[in-house]
């Protein structure tokens, strides 16, 4: 049997059944509307109301973002030891923020998120469904990951990368 | 949250703004109406049994040639539609994302909550508000004379909470009945913002909305910003069907909207106004039942812009059974038809404002010619496939209209970064969903039509929404 004739065999009793379906719940909308009519509010010139508020001031609170938002940002030069073996500690230079640097703009366009943070809409938490966790990798964790390949030399395992800063020279 | 603060209570009058005319005998004129287009009606019936003996046609000819003439229309006026729509939300995409931020800008915020029959969730309400990444605001809860223990729960919030940036005052009015448009006025007059945040009570914000709205303010045009809604209760049929028409059929017609900064509906559960241009208005007005729409109309209508945030988002319930969507939609298609004959001068004579008249037209196609054409399109595939046996006839209508929502779908979820599976509920979106709507629109616009008198309906909430 062809399929069209089937699918549009259903189409039509599905479409006949949503016009009875909406008529139906429209009348019955109605008949319960017109038992619960309720009286018309009268029209007032005034309206008096009765305001409640807090009595006192707040207590002072330390303002966090904005006040942070004024300092400079201080950058200093940490050592990072990325792979250490017996008798040859290499050592790399980077920069590394102080912790309290952070007052960042938002980025341009709909894009809301923090780099490295994945906003989770409150929908999907509600339903108690696992977000999807994504956090940005440390400094440390690339580098040492950079150097997971090592060269096997008569003074033992040695990194691959090259020391530039230590002046010397090299041949190839 | 913190402990009850001690409070000081006060009696304040408030000036009520609206006036209203005096109620006419609208029996007489919708009797009048009636006479008028029937006895139109009889007349063009007349013309075409006298002049068709004259043409090649026959009455089943002439059916068939008409029916046919009007789908084709309809069709034309779908792509267009749906083309302009797309297109226009996509430009709008593309230039929100390349627009440079205004930083440093946080002039201070009221944020109004109108509350009736809200205790079970007020307190969660508010403590999302608290939420909020602003330094700069203060939260004014109006309690619109309700009848449980709203009232009770509402004075142990007010005081100095903390908040997530700086202490937050929030403050309480307590005031008689009088529907959400008199108690948004009476906190709006109360407020001593420069910008207003009128939502509802039962709604949730976004931590980024009000920092993410505000910044378009810094342009003096800009009168308002709607916000984004977005469905909270998903996981059923019906608040899924919901959720997509959300994305694809309101947010997208908006973006659309403010790629020429007019947008016609600042949503109730989130929209920040500029206070000077609610002044200018004339307030919130509650001779319509849909205010939002009443009040965007006349803030457009002064001039001012109108701009919408899609990342300014308030996540609102939405109603899971068939009868309480009936009769939001009800009070929707009963309040827009109402702004629209408020404000039919302006849709008339577009000399006044273009741009209302531009919205204005809109308005009046979604809300009354389309509905009518789809309707009519579906009972002519129906009579199609009964009288002529034609049955295959809708089901490439169908494949069409599918294959059309599926693409927007699409473009929407992704658009907006939404949950992939709304995307599977496209292809009975219009078929099933959208249908029962636009009856529900036709049988409202009749209603309307006739004079049939309507009250405020209030949805049953459930208390879903936490924080």
């Amino acid at each position: 049997m062809e399929l069209i004739p089937i699918l549009s065999t259903i189409i039509l009793v599905a479409t006949i059944s949503t016009f009875l379906l909406a008529i139906g719940a429209y009348i019955l909308y109605k008949t319960r509307e017109r038992r619960g009519q309720i009286a018309a509010v009268p029209r007032q010139a005034e309206i008096v109301a009765e305001v409640v508020t807090p009595s006192g001031m707040p207590a002072p609170r330390q303002m966090e973002q904005p006040q942070v938002a004024q300092q400079p940002v201080f950058v200093e030069r940490q050592p990072v030891i990325i792979q250490q073996f017996p008798g040859q500690p290499q050592q790399q230079f980077t920069q590394r923020p102080q912790p309290y640097t952070a007052f960042r703009q938002q980025p341009t366009g709909p894009v809301t998120q923090q780099p490295g943070q994945y906003n989770v809409p409150g929908y999907v938490q509600q339903r108690g469904v696992q977000a999807p966790q994504y956090t940005a990798q440390p400094e440390e964790v690339r580098q040492q990951k950079d150097s997971k390949f090592l060269k096997y030399t008569t003074e033992g395992y040695v990194s691959t990368k090259e020391n530039k800063e230590s002046g010397a020279a090299r041949w190839r | 949250m913190e402990a009850k603060q001690e409070i000081k209570r006060s009696s304040v009058v408030f000036e009520d703004h609206e006036h209203f005319e005096p109620a006419e005998d609208k029996g007489n004129k919708y009797l009048k109406r009636i006479m008028v287009s029937g006895l139109i009606s009889l007349l063009l019936v007349l013309v075409i049994v006298y002049t068709l003996p004259k043409t090649v046609l026959t009455v089943k000819s002439l059916l068939e040639y008409a029916t046919i003439v009007a789908l084709v229309i309809f069709l034309f006026i779908l792509l267009i539609r749906y083309f302009s729509i797309l297109i226009m939300a996509y430009l709008y995409i593309n230039q929100y994302t390349y627009s440079s931020l205004t930083g440093g800008y946080s002039p201070f915020v009221s944020i109004l909550v109108p509350v009736y029959n809200e205790d079970k969730v007020i307190a969660d309400s508010i403590k999302s508000l608290l939420e909020l990444n602003y330094p700069n605001y203060e939260i004014i809860i109006i309690n619109d004379g309700s009848t449980d223990k709203t009232r009770q729960v509402a004075e142990g919030l007010v005081g100095y909470r903390k908040g997530k940036v700086s202490d937050i005052k929030i403050s309480l009015i307590n005031k008689p009945n009088g529907g959400k448009a008199k108690a948004l006025n009476t906190g709006i007059k109360y407020s001593k913002a420069e910008l207003v945040l009128c939502m509802d009570g039962d709604s949730q914000l976004s931590a980024d909305c009000i920092k993410l709205a505000v910044r378009h303010f810094a342009n003096k045009e800009i009168g308002a910003v709607a916000g984004n809604v977005k469905v909270l209760n998903r996981g059923k049929l019906f608040t899924d069907l919901q959720a997509l028409e959300y994305i694809e059929g309101l947010n997208m017609a908006r973006s659309a909207q403010s790629f020429v900064r007019l947008v016609n509906i600042i949503p109730g559960p989130i929209g920040l106004f500029r206070k000077k241009a609610i002044e200018e208005a004339g307030y919130y007005s509650s001779d319509t039942f849909a205010e939002d729409a009443d009040l965007t109309l006349k803030i457009l209508a002064n001039g001012w812009k109108i701009y919408y945030e899609p990342n300014s988002i308030s996540f609102t319930e939405a109603p899971v059974k068939l009868q309480q969507l009936l009769k939001q939609r009800y009070r929707w298609t009963r309040g827009i038809i109402q702004s629209i004959k408020k404000h039919r001068k302006l849709m008339i004579n577009p000399s006044i404002n273009f741009g209302d008249t531009f919205i204005l037209w809109i308005m009046f196609y979604e809300a009354l010619i389309w509905p009518a054409m789809n309707i009519a399109a579906n009972l002519f595939f129906i009579i199609a496939a009964f009288a002529f046996g034609f049955s295959s006839l809708i089901f490439f209508w169908w494949a069409g209209l599918a294959l059309l929502d599926l693409v927007t779908a699409l473009y929407c979820v992704a658009a907006e970064r939404e949950e992939f599976r709304l995307v599977g509920y496209s292809i009975i979106y219009r078929m099933f969903f959208i249908l029962i709507i636009d009856i529900c629109k036709l049988m409202s616009t009749i209603e309307e039509l006739l004079g049939i008198k309507m009250t405020w309906g209030k949805l049953e909430r459930v208390g879903v929404a936490k924080a």
